[in-house]
């Protein structure tokens, strides 16, 4: 009796381990067979069957990518926008949510609600006036151009999220440094700060990440070398070296990618907990 | 003294002052540019013609005659459909599997989020080699399971499902987290009580867990649904919409009639047509959300 339950036992947790095993191979398969690709020196590449075991790592692709494109002024670029961004959406959405949070005030409701039907406007059902009003305003190919909408695609978010941080905050210690005189800004910094530090950080993580991704808003809107992003170093990887449209360099291609991945594959293996909490806040609150 | 009705103009004055950057800044970059779309498409508008002439519905009248819209509409059902469906089915699956109690729980949960980390333009480029014919990692497993090597990405059938992996592969991770979030807040007493009345392991799934779930997966639907519709970096550098139109997206076919033909006024036609179906999915799994709560 005993050893029959001990073996159904088993025969569970050896099939759950596999199907773990199963779920980590298709996320880390696929990732690895980029570095590899990236790593493999030239003319190990196309091998059949492929090798999964790399035999030597060369690093020839990134110094051709760094040769042949600006990669550095790439990723400083997606570095800005993607911090900039963040920060000037966290600070401005902090204001509107704290208004909306504490100040019970006419339109509130009507702000969220806007927020989010204008969060549902497709992008594509906005550029093309945007890419007009940019022409006219002299805001093509330029980093606060491109900083303008890439905040803009943060701000619904960000402000509900903080709303629902401020909400689960009681309100008595606001109101007990409003009884002591405290005004407006030395109130926010002072007091209601510290107390959603978690929101923010959160915040600043999640849409650091959304930054640094960015691609179809610079593919419009950003097509100097001065100002374009590290997404868009893909595609022009490809054909460094090319000799016709159908000569793919997939090397270089993998190091761009690798390249473009490594910053926020370590913000979420760092800070998984704040990430998760951030996602499920934003839909759950 | 302030008197009170004073101290509440002064608030909801401050409150005003408060919203005005988030409300401004989403009237200029988002509410205004999108009713100009709507306003563009009534026009014949482009900048290589230099023309800005009225032709009132002409531009909706060619939506209807025009056979990429409808190869478009086609694979946009056929996507939307696929990948909700495998996403909702697996982000299920995979919740259950993170809610479990086993040695590197927290790694295996901090693997789920990369894809969700990476972005999307990386995955899609990245999987043109990894769905490629003769090096590609997928075909690598195929043949040396069957000795095949399928053409992912020139036949119709076989690119419309490297498309819609690719997605299933990225945005599951969202769901998944979601899920389990759900899961985590299900009181462990309903369980115990169901256990009682004799139901365990799947019954207990199926009668406790997915009603309570139901409305979250529901909203999650439709979120994803609308997400769906809105593809764009996937098609963009998988497979350019092809073969032939076999895989376009509504997104896709605005960006190359926008700034590749540069008809601005057609390329607005089709991105109202694209804000209609997402409105179209929203308000309809909004009602269905709606009879979901009343049931709980």
């Amino acid at each position: 009796m005993n050893t029959q339950l001990n073996l159904k036992r088993g025969i569970r947790t050896t099939l759950f381990t596999l199907m773990v095993i199963l779920f980590m191979i298709v996320i880390l398969l696929p990732i690895y067979y980029i570095f590899l690709t990236a790593f493999a020196p030239s003319g190990k590449l196309f091998t059949v069957p492929l090798t999964y075991v790399p035999r030597s790592l060369a690093i020839a692709r990134f110094q051709d990518i760094f040769g042949a494109l600006p990669i550095a002024r790439y990723m400083l670029n997606s570095t800005m926008l993607a911090t900039f961004s963040t920060i000037v959406a966290l600070t401005v959405s902090l204001l509107a949510a704290y208004a909306i949070a504490r100040l019970d005030f006419p339109g509130a409701n009507l702000v969220m609600i806007g927020l989010l039907a204008s969060s549902m406007l497709p992008g594509t059902a906005t550029v093309i006036p945007l890419f007009q009003m940019y022409q006219t305003l002299k805001l093509m190919d330029t980093l606060h151009g491109l900083l303008i909408l890439y905040g803009s695609a943060l701000l619904p978010i960000t402000t509900w999220v903080l709303v629902s941080f401020l909400r689960q905050v009681p309100v008595e210690i606001e109101d007990a440094a409003k009884v002591d005189g405290a005004s407006f800004f030395p109130l926010l910094w002072r007091i209601v700060l510290p107390v959603i530090r978690p929101g923010i950080a959160t915040m600043f993580l999640i849409n650091f990440i959304i930054g640094w991704n960015e691609f179809f808003t610079p593919l419009i809107f950003a097509r100097g070398a001065g100002v374009k992003v590290i997404t868009m170093a893909l595609s022009e990887a490809q054909v460094i070296g090319a000799r016709s449209e159908f000569d793919v360099s997939w090397g270089n291609m993998s190091a761009v990618a690798i390249l473009t991945t490594i910053p926020v594959f370590i913000i979420t293996l760092i800070f998984q907990r704040q990430i998760v909490e951030g996602i499920t806040s934003g839909v759950f609150k | 003294m302030l008197s009170r009705q004073n101290l509440s103009t002064r608030r909801i004055l401050l409150a005003w002052l408060l919203v005005t950057p988030v409300v401004l800044w989403r009237l200029l970059t988002s509410v205004y540019p999108f009713l100009r779309t709507f306003y563009i498409s009534f026009f014949d508008n482009s900048p290589v013609r230099r023309t800005f002439d009225f032709v009132g519905l002409d531009n909706y009248m060619a939506l209807t005659r025009d056979a990429n819209v409808d190869a478009t509409l086609t694979f946009t059902l056929f996507f939307t459909v696929t990948s909700v469906a495998l996403q909702v089915v697996l982000g299920l699956a995979i919740a259950e599997l993170l809610n479990q109690r086993f040695k590197m729980r927290n790694f295996t949960r901090a693997v789920n989020l990369l894809p969700w980390a990476m972005a999307p333009i990386v995955i899609a480029t990245a999987a043109r080699w990894i769905f490629h014919q003769d090096y590609g990692l997928i075909n690598d497993i195929i043949w040396r399971l069957s000795g095949e090597r399928p053409l992912w990405l020139v036949n119709f059938t076989t690119a419309r499902f490297a498309v819609t992996i690719t997605d299933v592969w990225k945005n599951t991770a969202f769901l998944a987290v979601i899920f389990l979030s759900g899961l985590q807040g299900i009181p462990l007493e309903l369980y115990e009580a169901a256990k009682i009345d004799g139901a365990d392991g799947v019954r207990s799934y199926w009668y406790v867990t997915l009603p309570l779930l139901m409305p979250l997966i529901i909203s999650m639907i439709i979120f994803t649904a609308i997400f769906r519709v809105l593809t764009f970096e996937i098609v963009y550098a998988l497979t350019n919409g092809g073969p032939g139109t076999a895989t376009s997206l509504l997104s896709y076919l605005v960006y190359l009639e926008g700034f590749r033909v540069l008809n601005f006024g057609y390329a607005s036609a089709i991105a109202m047509l694209l804000f209609f179906i997402v409105l179209v999915v929203g308000v309809v799994g909004y009602g269905f959300l709606r009879r979901a709560w009343e049931r709980l």
